[in-house]
């Protein structure tokens, strides 16, 4: 793989190229307006270097095989930072579609426009004391401390791009021992292409959160086809302190021409525990990896997603789980339904480090093709360098039964809604099994419902 | 990441350190012995003219030279394929010489004129050949290095009109047979190793089962690696006819060499309609001393196509051997109702890695295939599973099954799954299942318990772990597999 490409002129002299050019610009323009930290300006510059160095991911890495960028780097021209912190009118939600995904609770909301927090929507009670919960913007200026040293530990070129770039985002930072009840609820509306926001949550030990991640955009005609206009590029960054307890949605609905790549890492002290779900239905192209590192004794990472797919759309979801104190438990759960010729990708891996005894890992990917042009990848890994652990996994692909199919014809229900009935089922029961608070599985089941609206309609 | 590992930590729950750690030194090799007998070698190096020299040298006609030609060229703008889990040092593919044959004035006529050396070393291996032939009631094609030197039961065996000969004979017999199906299932250019046999293979054995003829004996060859410096690409090629069936054994052992040896061999099998292809192989070649030193490479591409419909490939392999194990015996289901199997078992102890696995292809309707896999590390061996399940837009009704299971003993070695799932059509049927686990003190004990000593425990243990392999295999390789997965676990607990 070459990392940079060279080309010879014409005169002999020679000019190197690299996926950072068209973002270049903007940057020094970025760069040279932003009033940031010192040690800010270096790492930005440093990610900036490190992404063109690796340019964007490619289906010759092993990790990309199955993710094809190309929608995204083929979109012209390429996307550019936004110079400047000026969410325009534009690119705000509307009332009513903000409406349709705010949770039916009190919540600590922020909005993000292309990846700036906008005040005017973000809304909450009184935060309690040992809570800090802030745009990105405004923790550089009265909190710098909490971001210092929280860059760059993301594998990968997006992550990369990310840290350069990025223009705003939200920390949420709980001293030891506080449990905030009111859950936080992040809403990312994109419109633009090159939306760089971050999402940085630090439990001290023995605290607790709730946070809702939601990542919107234009619903548009409803074909997933034709070029990328928008795209929203995360990354998450979460430290658990001993004992602390995180419980994490995350519910990817944005349009038909948007590409969404998110990177979250997760590192996990004794005892902590990380409650994630994510229900992906969203996107033309979509992208989520997810890093957890179970590096205390008895950390416990739990996974349930499901991606429900259709039209021309593609989704990778991408876990792994490294087990690096003793007795980690982690537990996957990932469903996929694939219609229309849409294209679902799973890669998982989970790991345990040499001396991580008495690991408990287990895996499941089960999906569903209901189309004849619908593709499914799935690629459940294992690498066990312990010899004191109980590993396992499993991967499915198949369609709906036919025996469960007549069984509810034959009590008079029409073909369509018994369809309609195990479609549900198949990927409600993942939902159900994240154990997740009531108001957020509410979210999360609506979520599944206007999907299934959307495909009989 | 590394630096948040768990180094310091005590080692709680774990097994006494005298029973299930640590590697002890076994009674080395036991096949580990060097015949000396003079050998006719190309110069070290590889270029057109090695290609060129080693057709000259087997009398090839002008068509095969080409074709050896076109694979070198594509060869030469290939990279060794780096995505597997495998520590390789560097090859130096100029270093090694692509042509060994024993000398000999004449080809030999009968077993009389056999060189004696090379008897003798049959012998040691126990292979049956003339009367012990007979007794064992199996037919040997014998490799020793690149040319074969007798062949058995062949009068017999052409009666049914099988032809069962080595790859040189039959290039010079069946040219239509060979030039019709050589490269059609592994073409020259599908993998660096592949191409690489195409262009310098040295001989092999050629199998033809004629429309209707099932095979009344167990087929097998022993291959064996000898001279030093003398990388070994055997070529096989077997093609069972409409209704035709076949069961081949492959078995293999090889001296003790302190040099890395490159063995990169081809397999290709195809079945047309209603046939049946059992293809069963025993590995054990030299697989280095307990520090990682010497021991084979083997980097070997097995493909076969299930052409006809209801055509049947079942590949079963006990893998024991070599340094280095980069092996995927795949199926290509391509007719109506075919059916692919694979069924392994893979030990890595010492230093010993391992990354194999199968490719089962589902191109035809209500095709099914079924993976068994069996890891087992120790000492510090590394074992991948790596396989692709794949359904194409036209197999409907498609089935696939695959189980892997991973045994750890010790705390030093690793076992990786990395299955590979690929499906496009809904009326598909895919399902995997994988678990690693070590074995347990619970059961050493229990048999321990009972008198058997721990290296017998073991023994009983992992052959109870491998049972729905070892089943597969022909009577003769069940019992000599169970025997080598004893020997490969010598030294691992104790």
């Amino acid at each position: 793989m070459p990392i940079w490409s060279m080309r010879l002129e014409a005169g002999g002299a020679m000019l190197m190229t690299d996926d950072s050019a068209p973002f270049r610009e903007g940057f020094d323009q970025m760069l040279a307006t932003a009033a940031e930290p010192v040690w800010l300006t270096f790492r930005r510059r440093a990610e900036m270097d490190r992404f063109a160095l690796l340019g964007f991911p490619t289906r010759r890495q092993e990790a990309w095989r199955f993710t094809d960028l190309e929608p995204l780097t083929a979109a012209a021209p390429l996307p550019m930072a936004a110079p400047l912190p000026m969410a325009m009118a534009d690119d705000l939600p509307s009332p009513a579609s903000l409406a349709l995904w705010l949770l039916p609770v009190t919540t600590h909301r922020l909005v993000l426009a292309n990846g700036h927090v906008v005040p005017s929507l973000s809304a909450g009670p009184p935060l309690p004391d040992g809570v800090w919960l802030a745009s990105v913007a405004e923790t550089l200026r009265r909190r710098p401390d909490l971001l210092e040293g929280a860059f760059g530990d993301e594998d990968g070129a997006l992550a990369a791009l990310n840290a350069a770039l990025f223009t705003d985002g939200v920390v949420l930072a709980l001293e030891p021992g506080v449990t905030l009840e009111t859950p936080v609820e992040v809403i990312h509306h994109t419109t633009a292409a090159g939306a760089h926001a971050r999402l940085h949550i630090a439990l001290g030990a023995g605290s607790r959160a709730t946070v809702v991640e939601t990542a919107i955009g234009p619903v548009g005609d409803g074909a997933a086809a034709g070029p990328v206009t928008s795209w929203g590029n995360t990354v998450g960054v979460v430290t658990l302190g001993a004992d602390a307890v995180l419980t994490h949605l995350h519910i990817q609905a944005e349009g038909p021409a948007a590409c969404h790549t998110a990177a979250v890492r997760a590192v996990l002290a004794d005892r902590a525990r990380y409650d994630a779900c994510a229900v992906i239905t969203g996107a033309r192209l979509s992208r989520r990896d997810m890093a957890v590192v179970l590096a205390g004794d008895e950390a416990e990472f739990r996974l349930y997603g499901a991606y429900l797919l259709d039209g021309g759309q593609e989704a990778t979801l991408s876990v792994r789980a490294d087990h690096l104190g003793l007795g980690c438990r982690t537990d996957e759960v990932v469903k996929g339904v694939l219609a229309g010729a849409s294209h679902g990708v799973f890669l998982g891996t989970l790991a345990v480090a040499p001396g991580a005894d008495g690991a408990d890992a287990r895996q499941v990917n089960r999906n569903l093709l209901l189309s004849p042009t619908a593709r499914v990848d799935t690629k459940p890994e294992l690498e066990i360098l312990a010899d004191d652990v109980k590993c396992a996994h499993g991967a499915t692909v198949g369609s709906l039964d036919e025996a469960a199919l007549f069984y509810l014809q034959a009590r008079g229900i029409d073909p369509e809604t018994a369809r309609r009935m195990l479609v549900e089922a198949f990927a409600a029961e993942v939902l159900d099994a994240a154990g997740l608070p009531t108001a957020l599985a509410e979210l999360a089941h609506r979520h599944l419902w206007r999907w299934l609206d959307g495909r009989d309609s | 990441m590394s630096d948040i590992t768990t180094a310091n930590r005590p080692a709680s729950n774990a097994p006494a350190p005298d029973v299930l750690d640590g590697i002890v030194q076994g009674d080395g090799y036991k096949y580990g012995f060097v015949t000396e007998v003079e050998t006719d070698d190309a110069p070290p190096g590889l270029n057109e003219d090695t290609v060129r020299f080693i057709s000259a040298k087997k009398g090839e006609p002008a068509w095969l030279l080409e074709w050896r030609l076109k694979a070198f060229r594509r060869w030469r703008t290939m990279a060794p394929p780096d995505w597997a889990k495998l520590d390789i040092a560097p090859i130096d593919y100029q270093a090694a010489s692509y042509y060994s044959a024993p000398k000999a004035a004449a080809g030999p006529k009968s077993l009389d004129e056999v060189d004696p050396e090379l008897l003798k070393t049959y012998e040691k291996l126990g292979i049956p050949l003339g009367e012990r032939a007979a007794l064992a009631g199996v037919a040997v094609d014998a490799v020793f290095d690149s040319v074969s030197v007798a062949t058995t039961f062949k009068d017999k065996l052409a009666d049914l009109g099988i032809i069962f000969c080595s790859f040189g004979e039959a290039v010079r017999e069946h040219p239509d047979l060979v030039r019709r199906y050589l490269g059609s299932v592994v073409p020259q250019g599908d993998n660096f190793f592949a191409a690489l046999n195409s262009a310098v293979f040295s001989d092999g054995s050629f199998v033809y089962v004629p429309p209707g003829v099932r095979c009344p004996m167990e087929l097998s060859t022993y291959f064996r690696i000898n001279a030093a410096k003398t990388g070994q690409f055997e070529r096989t090629l077997l093609i069972a006819d409409k209704g035709a069936y076949v069961s081949y054994l492959e078995g293999c052992t090889a001296p003790q060499r302190d040099e890395n040896q490159l063995h990169a061999a081809v397999v290709e099998l195809v079945a047309m309609e209603d046939a049946e292809i059992k293809y069963a192989t025993v590995q054990n070649w030299y697989p280095g001393d307990e520090n990682g030193k010497g021991g084979i490479y083997n980097f070997v591409t097995k493909r076969g196509a299930c052409r006809g419909a209801r055509s049947k490939i079942s590949w079963a392999q006990v893998e024991t051997g070599s340094a280095i194990t980069w092996k995927y015996p795949s199926c290509l289901l391509e007719g109506e109702g075919a059916t692919g199997a694979f069924y392994s078992v893979a030990i890595t102890n010492n230093r010993q890695q391992a990354d194999t696995g199968t490719k089962m292809i589902h191109i035809g309707r209500n095709t099914t295939s079924t993976v068994i896999s069996k890891g087992i590390s120790a000492g510090r061996g590394q074992n991948t599973y790596r396989g692709q399940v794949k359904v194409l837009s036209g197999a409907d009704g498609a089935r696939n099954y695959t189980q892997c299971d991973s045994l750890l003993i010790g705390k030093r070695c690793g076992a990786h799954t990395v299955p590979y799932l690929d499906v496009r059509h809904p009326g598909a049927t895919v399902e995997h299942e994988a678990t690693t686990s070590k074995i347990s003190d619970d059961q050493m004990f229990y048999c321990q318990q009972r008198g058997l000593t721990a290296e017998d425990a073991l023994s009983l243990i992992v052959n109870g772990f491998c049972k729905e392999v070892l089943n597969e295999l022909p009577m003769e390789f069940a019992v000599e597999a169970q025997k080598l997965l004893a020997v490969s676990l010598e030294g691992s607990v104790g």
